[in-house]
Protein backbone atom coordinates (compact mmCIF):
# COMPACT_ATOMS: atom_id res chain seq x y z
CA UNK A 1 0.00 0.00 0.00
CA UNK A 2 1.22 3.41 -1.25
CA UNK A 3 1.85 5.77 2.03
CA UNK A 4 1.30 9.55 2.05
CA UNK A 5 4.51 11.45 0.98
CA UNK A 6 4.91 14.08 3.51
CA UNK A 7 5.77 17.36 2.26
CA UNK A 8 9.09 19.27 4.36
CA UNK A 9 8.00 22.60 4.14
CA UNK A 10 5.68 22.72 6.91
CA UNK A 11 8.51 21.35 9.28
CA UNK A 12 10.95 23.97 7.54
CA UNK A 13 8.23 26.59 7.99
CA UNK A 14 8.12 25.72 11.90
CA UNK A 15 12.14 25.26 12.25
CA UNK A 16 12.03 29.13 11.23
CA UNK A 17 9.15 30.44 13.40
CA UNK A 18 11.00 28.11 15.65
CA UNK A 19 14.04 30.25 15.41
CA UNK A 20 11.98 33.51 14.90
CA UNK A 21 10.59 33.18 17.88
CA UNK A 22 13.81 32.23 19.85
CA UNK A 23 15.67 35.28 18.50
CA UNK A 24 12.91 37.48 18.84
CA UNK A 25 12.77 36.32 23.05
CA UNK A 26 16.28 35.67 23.63
CA UNK A 27 18.26 38.61 21.53
CA UNK A 28 15.36 41.47 21.42
CA UNK A 29 12.98 40.89 24.70
CA UNK A 30 16.08 39.66 26.25
CA UNK A 31 17.82 43.40 25.64
CA UNK A 32 14.90 45.05 26.25
CA UNK A 33 14.05 43.62 29.87
CA UNK A 34 17.32 44.48 30.52
CA UNK A 35 17.00 47.81 29.28
CA UNK A 36 14.14 48.19 31.24
CA UNK A 37 15.55 46.81 34.33
CA UNK A 38 18.90 49.37 33.68
CA UNK A 39 16.87 52.60 33.29
CA UNK A 40 18.24 53.93 35.64
CA UNK A 41 21.68 53.92 35.13
CA UNK A 42 20.35 54.19 31.48
CA UNK A 43 18.58 57.47 31.66
CA UNK A 44 21.68 60.31 31.98
CA UNK A 45 23.44 58.41 28.93
CA UNK A 46 20.31 58.32 26.87
CA UNK A 47 19.47 61.93 28.16
CA UNK A 48 23.45 62.87 27.14
CA UNK A 49 23.14 61.16 23.85
CA UNK A 50 19.88 63.06 22.94
CA UNK A 51 21.50 66.33 24.07
CA UNK A 52 24.58 65.64 21.68
CA UNK A 53 22.81 64.29 18.70
CA UNK A 54 20.45 67.42 19.08
CA UNK A 55 23.36 69.59 18.99
CA UNK A 56 25.28 67.50 16.43
CA UNK A 57 22.02 67.81 14.36
CA UNK A 58 22.06 71.69 14.42
CA UNK A 59 25.82 71.45 13.75
CA UNK A 60 24.97 69.89 10.43
CA UNK A 61 22.33 71.82 9.76
CA UNK A 62 24.42 74.95 10.35
CA UNK A 63 26.86 73.45 8.31
CA UNK A 64 24.20 73.00 5.41
CA UNK A 65 23.16 76.37 5.38
CA UNK A 66 27.11 77.66 5.32
CA UNK A 67 27.88 75.09 2.19
CA UNK A 68 24.68 76.68 0.44
CA UNK A 69 26.06 80.30 1.39
CA UNK A 70 29.36 79.56 0.01
CA UNK A 71 28.15 78.05 -2.83
CA UNK A 72 25.72 80.91 -3.85
CA UNK A 73 28.95 83.59 -3.25
CA UNK A 74 31.24 81.45 -5.31
CA UNK A 75 28.68 81.54 -8.30
CA UNK A 76 27.94 85.34 -7.86
CA UNK A 77 31.89 86.44 -6.78
CA UNK A 78 32.54 86.70 -10.25
CA UNK A 79 28.66 87.90 -11.51
CA UNK A 80 29.30 91.98 -11.62
CA UNK A 81 25.62 93.56 -11.47
CA UNK A 82 26.01 96.81 -13.04
CA UNK A 83 22.67 98.79 -11.52
CA UNK A 84 21.06 101.04 -14.09
CA UNK A 85 19.43 104.42 -13.50
CA UNK A 86 15.26 104.26 -13.72
CA UNK A 87 15.59 107.12 -16.74
CA UNK A 88 18.39 105.74 -19.01
CA UNK A 89 17.93 106.23 -22.43
CA UNK A 90 18.13 103.15 -24.58
CA UNK A 91 21.13 104.30 -26.88
CA UNK A 92 23.07 105.00 -23.90
CA UNK A 93 22.59 101.54 -21.73
CA UNK A 94 23.27 99.40 -25.28
CA UNK A 95 26.04 101.86 -25.38
CA UNK A 96 27.70 100.35 -22.83
CA UNK A 97 26.31 96.91 -23.07
CA UNK A 98 27.99 96.58 -25.93
CA UNK A 99 31.67 98.35 -24.64
CA UNK A 100 31.08 95.27 -21.90
CA UNK A 101 30.45 92.39 -24.44
CA UNK A 102 33.71 93.58 -26.34
CA UNK A 103 35.78 93.78 -23.49
CA UNK A 104 38.45 90.60 -23.38
CA UNK A 105 38.04 90.30 -19.66
CA UNK A 106 34.16 90.10 -19.73
CA UNK A 107 32.55 86.50 -20.19
CA UNK A 108 29.59 87.73 -21.56
CA UNK A 109 27.04 90.47 -20.61
CA UNK A 110 23.18 90.34 -20.25
CA UNK A 111 20.52 92.75 -20.12
CA UNK A 112 18.13 92.54 -16.63
CA UNK A 113 14.84 94.74 -17.02
CA UNK A 114 13.33 95.75 -14.04
CA UNK A 115 10.46 92.93 -14.34
CA UNK A 116 13.06 90.53 -14.68
CA UNK A 117 14.65 91.73 -11.85
CA UNK A 118 11.24 91.78 -9.69
CA UNK A 119 10.59 88.35 -10.94
CA UNK A 120 13.84 87.24 -9.80
CA UNK A 121 13.58 88.68 -6.23
CA UNK A 122 10.35 86.58 -6.02
CA UNK A 123 11.99 83.14 -6.04
CA UNK A 124 14.11 84.61 -3.37
CA UNK A 125 13.03 83.71 0.25
CA UNK A 126 11.73 86.65 2.60
CA UNK A 127 11.83 88.80 -1.02
CA UNK A 128 8.38 88.02 -2.24
CA UNK A 129 6.20 89.78 0.94
CA UNK A 130 8.83 92.40 0.75
CA UNK A 131 8.30 93.14 -3.50
CA UNK A 132 4.68 92.73 -2.77
CA UNK A 133 4.98 94.73 0.50
CA UNK A 134 5.61 98.25 -2.09
CA UNK A 135 3.40 99.79 -4.93
CA UNK A 136 5.91 100.00 -7.00
CA UNK A 137 8.98 97.99 -8.48
CA UNK A 138 12.04 98.79 -5.87
CA UNK A 139 14.12 96.82 -8.27
CA UNK A 140 16.67 98.37 -10.84
CA UNK A 141 17.18 96.96 -14.23
CA UNK A 142 21.12 95.77 -14.69
CA UNK A 143 23.58 94.01 -16.78
CA UNK A 144 24.97 91.18 -14.94
CA UNK A 145 28.78 91.60 -16.21
CA UNK A 146 30.05 87.50 -15.68
CA UNK A 147 33.94 88.47 -15.66
CA UNK A 148 36.50 85.67 -16.59
CA UNK A 149 38.92 86.64 -14.14
CA UNK A 150 37.77 87.14 -10.11
CA UNK A 151 40.99 89.46 -9.72
CA UNK A 152 39.84 91.77 -12.71
CA UNK A 153 36.23 92.41 -11.25
CA UNK A 154 37.34 95.73 -9.71
CA UNK A 155 38.91 96.79 -12.51
CA UNK A 156 35.86 96.15 -14.83
CA UNK A 157 33.55 98.05 -11.39
CA UNK A 158 36.02 100.64 -11.89
CA UNK A 159 35.18 101.37 -15.31
CA UNK A 160 31.35 101.22 -15.48
CA UNK A 161 30.71 103.17 -12.17
CA UNK A 162 30.85 106.62 -13.09
CA UNK A 163 29.25 106.23 -16.50
CA UNK A 164 26.33 108.31 -17.01
CA UNK A 165 23.51 105.06 -17.15
CA UNK A 166 24.75 103.85 -14.01
CA UNK A 167 22.90 104.35 -10.32
CA UNK A 168 24.88 106.98 -9.19
CA UNK A 169 23.64 105.72 -5.21
CA UNK A 170 24.48 101.77 -5.81
CA UNK A 171 26.69 101.78 -9.10
CA UNK A 172 27.37 98.05 -8.33
CA UNK A 173 27.51 94.87 -7.00
CA UNK A 174 31.46 94.83 -6.29
CA UNK A 175 32.53 94.85 -2.74
CA UNK A 176 36.36 94.70 -2.78
CA UNK A 177 37.63 91.27 -1.00
CA UNK A 178 34.10 90.05 0.06
CA UNK A 179 34.16 86.45 -1.29
CA UNK A 180 37.73 86.45 0.08
CA UNK A 181 36.61 87.38 3.58
CA UNK A 182 33.62 84.80 3.66
CA UNK A 183 35.41 81.51 2.34
CA UNK A 184 38.00 82.44 5.16
CA UNK A 185 35.08 82.91 8.00
CA UNK A 186 33.21 79.99 6.42
CA UNK A 187 36.94 77.61 6.57
CA UNK A 188 36.91 78.87 10.33
CA UNK A 189 33.57 78.03 10.95
CA UNK A 190 33.89 74.66 9.04
CA UNK A 191 36.64 73.85 10.65
CA UNK A 192 35.64 74.88 14.54
CA UNK A 193 31.92 72.69 13.21
CA UNK A 194 34.19 69.50 12.30
CA UNK A 195 36.26 69.98 15.65
CA UNK A 196 33.03 70.58 17.42
CA UNK A 197 31.23 67.80 16.04
CA UNK A 198 34.45 65.08 17.09
CA UNK A 199 34.28 66.21 20.06
CA UNK A 200 30.56 65.61 20.48
CA UNK A 201 30.94 62.32 19.12
CA UNK A 202 33.83 61.40 21.50
CA UNK A 203 31.43 62.14 24.56
CA UNK A 204 28.97 60.60 23.02
CA UNK A 205 30.48 57.38 22.33
CA UNK A 206 32.17 57.47 25.86
CA UNK A 207 28.61 57.56 27.76
CA UNK A 208 26.97 55.35 25.67
CA UNK A 209 30.51 52.69 26.32
CA UNK A 210 29.94 53.54 30.16
CA UNK A 211 25.88 52.66 30.09
CA UNK A 212 27.03 49.07 28.00
CA UNK A 213 29.47 48.52 30.20
CA UNK A 214 27.30 48.79 33.64
CA UNK A 215 25.17 46.67 31.32
CA UNK A 216 27.67 44.30 31.20
CA UNK A 217 28.17 44.47 34.82
CA UNK A 218 24.50 43.98 36.00
CA UNK A 219 24.24 40.60 33.92
CA UNK A 220 27.79 39.13 33.97
CA UNK A 221 26.24 36.13 35.78
CA UNK A 222 23.89 35.42 32.98
CA UNK A 223 26.74 36.40 30.45
CA UNK A 224 29.11 33.94 32.09
CA UNK A 225 26.22 31.02 32.34
CA UNK A 226 25.25 32.26 27.97
CA UNK A 227 29.28 31.53 27.48
CA UNK A 228 29.70 28.32 29.50
CA UNK A 229 26.36 26.83 28.00
CA UNK A 230 27.33 27.40 24.26
CA UNK A 231 25.83 30.17 23.45
CA UNK A 232 27.44 31.75 20.45
CA UNK A 233 29.62 35.14 20.64
CA UNK A 234 26.94 37.05 18.56
CA UNK A 235 24.23 35.71 20.87
CA UNK A 236 26.03 36.91 23.71
CA UNK A 237 26.71 40.09 22.48
CA UNK A 238 23.16 40.69 20.52
CA UNK A 239 21.48 41.71 23.14
CA UNK A 240 24.01 44.65 23.65
CA UNK A 241 24.26 45.50 20.75
CA UNK A 242 20.40 45.65 20.75
CA UNK A 243 20.69 47.49 24.18
CA UNK A 244 22.73 50.06 22.84
CA UNK A 245 20.53 50.45 19.81
CA UNK A 246 17.21 50.88 21.62
CA UNK A 247 19.31 54.19 23.89
CA UNK A 248 20.74 55.64 20.54
CA UNK A 249 17.31 55.10 18.77
CA UNK A 250 15.06 56.80 21.91
CA UNK A 251 18.25 59.47 22.00
CA UNK A 252 18.19 59.88 18.29
CA UNK A 253 14.56 60.22 18.15
CA UNK A 254 14.28 62.52 21.11
CA UNK A 255 17.09 64.51 19.12
CA UNK A 256 15.63 64.16 15.71
CA UNK A 257 12.40 65.55 16.85
CA UNK A 258 13.95 68.57 18.33
CA UNK A 259 16.03 68.88 15.21
CA UNK A 260 13.36 69.09 12.96
CA UNK A 261 10.85 71.25 15.03
CA UNK A 262 13.98 73.92 15.69
CA UNK A 263 14.94 73.80 12.25
CA UNK A 264 10.93 73.90 10.96
CA UNK A 265 10.47 76.94 13.34
CA UNK A 266 13.43 78.85 12.00
CA UNK A 267 12.21 78.41 8.26
CA UNK A 268 8.82 79.79 9.35
CA UNK A 269 9.98 82.46 11.41
CA UNK A 270 12.59 83.39 8.16
CA UNK A 271 9.15 83.74 6.02
CA UNK A 272 7.22 85.76 8.21
CA UNK A 273 10.24 88.09 9.46
CA UNK A 274 11.15 88.71 5.68
CA UNK A 275 14.74 87.08 6.59
CA UNK A 276 16.48 84.00 5.73
CA UNK A 277 18.17 82.69 8.75
CA UNK A 278 19.37 79.10 6.95
CA UNK A 279 19.61 79.22 3.67
CA UNK A 280 18.77 76.54 1.62
CA UNK A 281 17.06 74.75 4.83
CA UNK A 282 13.47 74.09 3.85
CA UNK A 283 10.71 71.80 5.72
CA UNK A 284 11.78 68.76 3.71
CA UNK A 285 15.70 69.41 5.09
CA UNK A 286 14.48 70.00 8.34
CA UNK A 287 13.18 66.38 7.88
CA UNK A 288 15.99 64.66 6.59
CA UNK A 289 18.06 66.04 9.11
CA UNK A 290 16.17 64.81 11.70
CA UNK A 291 15.98 61.50 9.89
CA UNK A 292 19.59 61.13 9.69
CA UNK A 293 19.92 62.42 13.22
CA UNK A 294 17.56 59.25 14.12
CA UNK A 295 20.02 57.36 12.33
CA UNK A 296 22.90 58.37 13.35
CA UNK A 297 21.34 57.72 17.02
CA UNK A 298 21.05 54.14 15.93
CA UNK A 299 24.19 53.88 14.68
CA UNK A 300 25.97 55.21 18.05
CA UNK A 301 24.39 53.14 20.30
CA UNK A 302 24.82 49.64 18.77
CA UNK A 303 28.41 50.91 18.06
CA UNK A 304 29.43 52.20 20.77
CA UNK A 305 27.89 48.73 22.12
CA UNK A 306 30.35 46.86 19.88
CA UNK A 307 33.39 49.09 20.83
CA UNK A 308 32.24 48.09 24.46
CA UNK A 309 31.93 44.48 23.98
CA UNK A 310 34.75 43.89 22.16
CA UNK A 311 37.09 45.56 25.21
CA UNK A 312 35.29 44.47 28.52
CA UNK A 313 33.48 40.55 27.40
CA UNK A 314 36.32 37.79 26.94
CA UNK A 315 35.25 35.29 24.15
CA UNK B 1 49.43 19.73 28.28
CA UNK B 2 50.98 23.02 30.51
CA UNK B 3 49.51 26.25 31.91
CA UNK B 4 51.46 29.45 32.57
CA UNK B 5 50.29 32.80 34.48
CA UNK B 6 53.55 34.98 33.74
CA UNK B 7 56.18 33.07 35.17
CA UNK B 8 53.76 30.96 37.33
CA UNK B 9 52.83 27.34 36.02
CA UNK B 10 49.54 26.33 37.06
CA UNK B 11 49.15 22.65 34.94
CA UNK B 12 52.67 21.46 33.74
CA UNK B 13 52.62 18.93 31.52
CA UNK B 14 49.26 16.60 32.76
CA UNK B 15 48.98 14.04 30.09
CA UNK B 16 45.28 12.82 31.01
CA UNK B 17 42.67 10.87 29.03
CA UNK B 18 38.68 10.55 30.01
CA UNK B 19 36.95 7.96 29.47
CA UNK B 20 32.98 7.86 27.99
CA UNK B 21 30.94 6.13 31.06
CA UNK B 22 33.43 6.88 33.58
CA UNK B 23 33.61 8.96 36.75
CA UNK B 24 36.87 10.49 37.75
CA UNK B 25 37.77 12.51 41.07
CA UNK B 26 40.36 15.28 40.23
CA UNK B 27 42.03 15.81 43.73
CA UNK B 28 44.86 18.04 44.87
CA UNK B 29 45.33 20.69 47.56
CA UNK B 30 44.45 24.60 47.28
CA UNK B 31 46.51 25.60 44.52
CA UNK B 32 47.32 22.48 42.65
CA UNK B 33 45.76 23.48 39.31
CA UNK B 34 42.58 21.35 39.61
CA UNK B 35 40.26 24.71 38.32
CA UNK B 36 42.77 25.25 35.73
CA UNK B 37 42.30 21.95 34.25
CA UNK B 38 38.95 22.16 33.89
CA UNK B 39 38.85 25.32 32.53
CA UNK B 40 41.63 24.44 29.76
CA UNK B 41 39.30 21.08 28.89
CA UNK B 42 36.30 23.84 28.56
CA UNK B 43 38.14 26.23 26.19
CA UNK B 44 37.93 29.31 28.92
CA UNK B 45 42.15 29.26 28.69
CA UNK B 46 44.45 27.85 26.38
CA UNK B 47 46.96 25.99 27.27
CA UNK B 48 50.49 27.78 26.75
CA UNK B 49 51.71 23.95 25.47
CA UNK B 50 50.43 21.05 24.41
CA UNK B 51 47.14 19.51 23.36
CA UNK B 52 43.36 19.46 24.54
CA UNK B 53 40.94 17.56 22.11
CA UNK B 54 37.27 17.14 23.56
CA UNK B 55 35.20 14.50 21.46
CA UNK B 56 37.55 14.96 18.55
CA UNK B 57 37.73 18.80 18.76
CA UNK B 58 41.05 20.40 19.16
CA UNK B 59 40.16 22.88 21.97
CA UNK B 60 43.79 24.51 21.97
CA UNK B 61 43.85 24.97 18.46
CA UNK B 62 39.78 26.16 18.00
CA UNK B 63 39.07 30.04 16.27
CA UNK B 64 37.01 32.00 18.91
CA UNK B 65 33.95 31.78 16.73
CA UNK B 66 34.17 28.07 17.09
CA UNK B 67 34.64 27.86 21.10
CA UNK B 68 30.65 27.46 21.26
CA UNK B 69 30.43 24.78 19.07
CA UNK B 70 32.97 23.30 21.74
CA UNK B 71 30.90 23.98 24.97
CA UNK B 72 28.04 22.27 23.83
CA UNK B 73 29.75 19.11 24.27
CA UNK B 74 30.95 20.48 27.66
CA UNK B 75 28.31 20.68 30.55
CA UNK B 76 29.48 22.73 33.70
CA UNK B 77 28.70 22.49 37.08
CA UNK B 78 29.90 25.28 39.95
CA UNK B 79 30.48 25.44 43.40
CA UNK B 80 28.07 28.01 43.58
CA UNK B 81 25.23 26.88 41.23
CA UNK B 82 25.46 29.94 38.64
CA UNK B 83 21.63 29.77 38.05
CA UNK B 84 19.43 33.06 36.89
CA UNK B 85 17.51 34.15 40.01
CA UNK B 86 14.99 35.25 37.87
CA UNK B 87 13.80 32.11 35.92
CA UNK B 88 12.33 29.37 37.41
CA UNK B 89 14.24 26.29 37.61
CA UNK B 90 12.94 24.60 34.35
CA UNK B 91 13.12 27.76 32.50
CA UNK B 92 16.95 27.81 33.96
CA UNK B 93 17.68 24.76 32.46
CA UNK B 94 15.28 25.51 29.05
CA UNK B 95 17.71 28.55 28.50
CA UNK B 96 20.47 26.55 28.10
CA UNK B 97 19.30 24.57 26.11
CA UNK B 98 18.01 27.53 23.86
CA UNK B 99 21.12 29.74 23.49
CA UNK B 100 22.87 27.10 22.50
CA UNK B 101 20.74 25.73 20.03
CA UNK B 102 17.85 28.31 18.61
CA UNK B 103 16.40 25.67 16.53
CA UNK B 104 14.76 24.60 20.26
CA UNK B 105 11.36 25.38 20.65
CA UNK B 106 9.74 26.10 23.73
CA UNK B 107 7.39 23.31 23.90
CA UNK B 108 10.45 20.76 23.38
CA UNK B 109 12.64 22.97 25.47
CA UNK B 110 10.36 22.53 28.47
CA UNK B 111 9.80 18.85 27.77
CA UNK B 112 13.33 18.59 27.81
CA UNK B 113 14.46 20.50 30.87
CA UNK B 114 10.70 18.77 33.05
CA UNK B 115 12.93 15.43 32.06
CA UNK B 116 16.06 16.30 33.04
CA UNK B 117 14.56 17.79 36.69
CA UNK B 118 12.30 14.85 37.07
CA UNK B 119 16.16 12.74 36.31
CA UNK B 120 18.03 14.69 39.24
CA UNK B 121 14.89 14.50 41.59
CA UNK B 122 13.41 17.66 41.04
CA UNK B 123 10.49 17.02 38.74
CA UNK B 124 8.03 18.32 41.44
CA UNK B 125 10.23 22.07 41.90
CA UNK B 126 10.09 23.25 37.76
CA UNK B 127 8.16 26.30 38.83
CA UNK B 128 10.47 27.26 41.49
CA UNK B 129 12.78 29.67 41.90
CA UNK B 130 16.32 29.27 42.71
CA UNK B 131 15.77 31.53 46.20
CA UNK B 132 13.00 28.68 46.99
CA UNK B 133 15.12 26.06 46.57
CA UNK B 134 17.75 24.35 49.36
CA UNK B 135 21.83 24.26 48.22
CA UNK B 136 21.46 20.86 47.44
CA UNK B 137 18.05 21.25 45.10
CA UNK B 138 20.00 24.75 43.40
CA UNK B 139 23.27 22.37 42.59
CA UNK B 140 20.63 19.34 41.24
CA UNK B 141 18.98 21.89 39.22
CA UNK B 142 22.22 23.15 37.73
CA UNK B 143 23.56 19.81 37.09
CA UNK B 144 20.33 19.21 35.18
CA UNK B 145 21.57 22.33 32.90
CA UNK B 146 24.65 20.79 32.68
CA UNK B 147 23.29 17.76 31.30
CA UNK B 148 20.34 18.41 29.49
CA UNK B 149 22.04 18.51 26.18
CA UNK B 150 23.61 15.44 26.68
CA UNK B 151 27.36 16.25 26.46
CA UNK B 152 30.22 13.54 26.49
CA UNK B 153 31.82 15.27 29.08
CA UNK B 154 30.72 16.43 31.80
CA UNK B 155 32.92 18.80 34.34
CA UNK B 156 32.14 20.27 38.41
CA UNK B 157 34.11 22.36 39.92
CA UNK B 158 33.87 21.55 43.91
CA UNK B 159 30.33 20.73 43.07
CA UNK B 160 29.93 20.14 47.01
CA UNK B 161 31.64 22.57 48.30
CA UNK B 162 28.52 24.40 50.06
CA UNK B 163 26.82 21.50 50.82
CA UNK B 164 26.60 19.53 53.98
CA UNK B 165 27.89 15.88 53.45
CA UNK B 166 24.52 14.31 53.48
CA UNK B 167 23.99 16.33 50.35
CA UNK B 168 26.74 16.08 49.07
CA UNK B 169 26.12 12.43 48.93
CA UNK B 170 23.30 12.52 47.30
CA UNK B 171 24.85 14.77 44.31
CA UNK B 172 27.60 12.47 43.89
CA UNK B 173 25.09 9.41 43.17
CA UNK B 174 23.65 12.11 40.24
CA UNK B 175 26.94 11.84 39.23
CA UNK B 176 27.77 8.46 39.19
CA UNK B 177 24.30 7.71 37.56
CA UNK B 178 25.36 10.47 34.67
CA UNK B 179 28.66 8.82 34.43
CA UNK B 180 26.07 5.14 33.97
CA UNK B 181 25.16 7.11 31.39
CA UNK B 182 27.90 7.15 28.96
CA UNK B 183 29.35 10.22 29.94
CA UNK B 184 32.95 10.82 30.99
CA UNK B 185 32.13 13.15 33.94
CA UNK B 186 35.43 14.50 36.70
CA UNK B 187 34.82 16.12 39.60
CA UNK B 188 37.63 18.46 40.96
CA UNK B 189 36.69 18.07 45.00
CA UNK B 190 38.35 18.31 48.34
CA UNK B 191 36.09 15.56 49.76
CA UNK B 192 37.98 13.06 50.72
CA UNK B 193 35.27 11.13 52.39
CA UNK B 194 33.64 10.70 48.91
CA UNK B 195 36.39 10.02 46.81
CA UNK B 196 38.17 7.18 49.26
CA UNK B 197 34.63 5.96 49.67
CA UNK B 198 33.63 5.78 46.15
CA UNK B 199 36.37 3.96 45.24
CA UNK B 200 36.50 5.68 41.56
CA UNK B 201 39.35 6.66 39.45
CA UNK B 202 41.67 9.59 41.16
CA UNK B 203 43.81 11.81 39.37
CA UNK B 204 45.82 13.48 41.99
CA UNK B 205 47.80 16.98 41.14
CA UNK B 206 50.30 18.52 43.12
CA UNK B 207 51.91 21.96 41.93
CA UNK B 208 50.29 21.68 38.72
CA UNK B 209 51.76 18.12 38.14
CA UNK B 210 50.13 15.05 37.83
CA UNK B 211 51.23 12.91 40.45
CA UNK B 212 49.09 10.03 40.32
CA UNK B 213 46.29 8.62 38.08
CA UNK B 214 44.57 5.75 40.67
CA UNK B 215 42.35 3.49 38.41
CA UNK B 216 39.02 2.72 40.25
CA UNK B 217 39.17 0.29 42.67
CA UNK B 218 42.46 1.22 43.94
CA UNK B 219 42.24 4.38 45.54
CA UNK B 220 44.69 4.46 48.71
CA UNK B 221 45.70 6.91 50.88
CA UNK B 222 45.45 10.34 48.98
CA UNK B 223 48.87 11.68 48.02
CA UNK B 224 47.89 14.88 48.19
CA UNK B 225 47.17 15.06 51.56
CA UNK B 226 50.41 14.25 52.48
CA UNK B 227 51.73 16.93 50.52
CA UNK B 228 49.18 19.71 51.43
Amino acid sequence: MAGDVVNGRFPRRRLFQVVAANLARLLFGGAARSWARNIGSTAPALCSMALLLLMSGLVGLTAFTLRNVEQVQASQASLLHVYLRDDASGVDVSALFERLRTDPRVAGVAYVTKEDALARAQTIPGLPQLAQATDSNPFPASLDVQVKNIDDMGAIDALVRDESVVDPEQPTSYDRGAYQRLQAVLFGVAVAGLAFLGLLGFVAVTVTMNSVKSAIHARRDEITIMQLVGASRWMVRGPFVVEGAITGGLSGSLAGLATFGLAAAAVALGSESFAQFAPGVTVTVAAVAGALVVVAGLALGSGSSLLTLRRHMES
Amino acid sequence: MSRAYGSRVAVDDVDLTLHPGELTFLVGPSGAGKTTLLRLINREIRPTSGEVSVAGIPAHAIKASRVAELRRLVGVVFQDYKLLPRLTAVENVAFGLQVADLRVSDEEATDRALDALEAVGLGDRGKSFPGQLSGGQQQRVAIARAVVAQPPVLIADEPTGNLDQDTAWEIMDLFEDIAAWGTAVLVATHNVDIVTRLQRRVVTLVQGRLVRDQPAGQTGRMAWLATS
